[in-house]
């Protein structure tokens, strides 16, 4: 004799809800096993009086559903009333304003201080240019910046020339002409 | 004040003490001052005050203020000094170098050198000094040279000295045919042409535009040459692409009418705008080691640079047209050429030598320029 099926087959057997290949095995292995056999007949018992239970009390579907929407309107045109006076007191909020003002200058000021520095040595990728103002000679690259100083200076005259700018001026302290040249590679 | 108001105010206030606070610099180590062991000018002293540093935001801004104190070691009197400057941190790309021109430092003598410097660079930098300082070169009476002439100086300064002896010698016959008030003259006429003369911004870039947008179209200016006819080299032509207050790229064609080679062309670069002002924007030199010019050739004085003017409040200086002149010639002996005063344009630069006599004049008087001139 073959073992018998589990409890959970017999209980689809006797709901007939085995598929036919699973329903024939067991099938015949109950025609074969009279304890198999009682086990199938309780199963079919009690889903009888399962059915005779359910049938009895007498539920309102519609008026269930009718009271569900009811609620959840009401719930949504509640929390539009909710949201709608948050956001007033939002925009006119003193301390709300201050609060973010603070948030602003602190992220500011952060980013003034600890600015992250270039690297010390960059390689040559800005390109570097040369300008004359009443200071002096600047060369820039990239966020770097060299300035020759027309210190006590008269009568500056500057010029241009190759990759050259100059500054010629008489240096009021010494009385000798200084000529500074600004050279970018 | 409402408290929400006042803590706003603390808060700018103190961030504007964070953005300029002082910063601790050790002056000495930040400077390096290097001379060759048999330099003939030895240091004596260096002084950095006024120096400092300043933190702003994530960069520092440096000052340095350095005045140098040196004395000619060697038995010649020296007539020009050139010192390179360089910050190979601050800018890998960039160097600069101060001359002083129109010296007479006799031997055993101390003169002054002062460099005068801003540099702008990140917080976090590396170890070690942030200005190099050394010596290009120096020039003696006879024109002989001393240094490692990186920078070309030793023609710089040569042509710095011609010109000097050629105005010394100027000014000394206009006093010797006109007396003193032939040479105040002159030299009132030397102040107003340089009061006169436009005070130009320029801004310069390798290659490519100077700025980044150029509202006139580009065109191809063609340069106006002046007649010099006691010059060894003539330019013959040249253009440059102008559009609006930017010139770029000039090029110009020039040949060589001496018997000797030339191996540098330097030509002065004279710019109109619309009004009719002109101002000296420049100079366009032949590349180093590109030109070689025998007797009789042609050859090409190209700059591949990008040239904006404007004046100090930004205005732009619009091109209207352009002058060339020969302003130095160097032949391959290294011998220099420079022009007589006549052939000179008047809108051309005074020289470093009258700039200086011209000053002495104003602020000393006359009894001491004519002593300055009776010097040499």
């Amino acid at each position: 004799m073959s073992r018998h099926p589990s409890e959970a087959s017999l209980a689809l057997l006797a709901g007939g809800e085995l598929s036919p290949w699973r329903r024939w095995g067991v099938a015949r292995h109950v025609g074969g096993c009279e304890q198999c056999r009682r086990e199938v007949a309780e199963f079919s018992g009690m889903r009888e009086e399962v059915r005779a239970t359910a049938d009895s009390p007498e539920v309102s579907w519609n008026s269930l559903a009718t009271e569900m929407r009811a609620n959840i309107r009401l719930g949504l045109e509640a929390g539009e009333c909710v949201t709608s006076h948050a956001a007033a007191h939002g925009v006119f909020s003193l301390r709300a304003m201050v609060a973010c003002g603070s948030l602003v200058m602190l992220l500011v000021v952060g980013f003034l201080i600890e600015q992250p520095a270039p690297r010390t040595v960059e390689p040559k990728i800005a390109e570097a240019v040369l300008e004359t103002n009443g200071s002096g000679i600047q060369v820039t690259e990239g966020s770097q910046a060299m300035m020759l100083l027309n210190a006590s200076a008269r009568d500056v005259q500057y010029e241009a020339g190759g990759s050259t700018m100059g500054a010629r001026y008489v240096n009021s302290d010494t009385g000798q002409v200084t000529i500074n040249n600004v050279y970018v590679q | 004040m409402s408290m929400c108001s006042r803590v706003a105010v603390a808060a700018v206030v103190g961030a504007m003490a964070l953005c300029g606070q002082e910063v601790p610099l050790d002056l000495h180590s930040s400077i390096d001052i290097k001379l060759p062991p048999d330099s003939p000018v030895a240091l004596l002293n260096t002084n950095v005050r006024d120096s400092g540093a300043t933190q702003r935001g994530g960069a520092m801004v440096i000052d340095l203020h350095m005045a140098l104190s040196l004395r000619n070691s060697d038995a010649r009197t020296i007539r020009g000094i050139t010192l390179l400057v360089t910050a190979q941190e601050v800018t890998p790309g960039g160097k600069a170098s101060v001359a002083v021109p129109s010296l007479n430092v006799a031997a055993g003598q101390a003169f002054p050198v002062r460099i005068d410097l801003r540099l702008l660079r990140p917080l976090q930098a590396g170890a070690g000094p942030l200005v190099q300082v050394s010596l290009d070169g120096v020039l003696f009476d006879g024109f002989d040279f001393y240094g490692p002439n990186k920078l070309n100086s030793r023609r710089s300064m040569t042509v710095w000295e011609m010109e000097a002896e050629r105005d010394r010698q100027y000014f000394k016959s206009v006093l010797g045919a006109g007396g003193p008030e032939a040479l105040k003259r002159e030299m009132l006429d030397s102040l107003a042409r340089q009061q006169e003369r436009p005070r130009i911004d320029v801004r310069l870039s390798r290659g490519g535009r100077a700025v980044t947008s150029a509202a006139e179209p580009e065109r191809l200016a063609r340069f106006a040459f002046l007649k010099m006819p006691d010059a060894p080299v003539e330019a013959i032509d040249g253009w440059a692409e102008v559009a609006g207050n930017e010139a770029r790229t000039p090029t110009i064609q020039v040949q060589n009418r001496s018997s000797r080679p030339v191996r540098y062309v330097e030509i002065g670069w004279i710019v109109k705008d619309r009004d009719g002002h002109e101002f000296l924007a420049g100079s366009v030199p032949a590349a180093e080691s590109d030109l070689l010019l025998p007797p009789g050739k042609t050859g090409r004085v190209l700059q591949d640079t990008a040239l904006r003017f404007s004046r100090s409040a930004g205005e732009p200086v619009t091109i209207a047209s352009m002058t060339g002149f020969v302003s130095n010639v160097e032949f391959a002996n290294g011998r220099v050429w420079v022009p007589s005063r006549a052939s000179l344009p008047p809108a051309a630069s005074s020289s470093p030598e009258e700039q200086r006599l011209a000053d002495m004049y104003r602020t000393k008087g006359l009894n001491a320029l004519v002593e300055e001139l009776r010097k040499y």
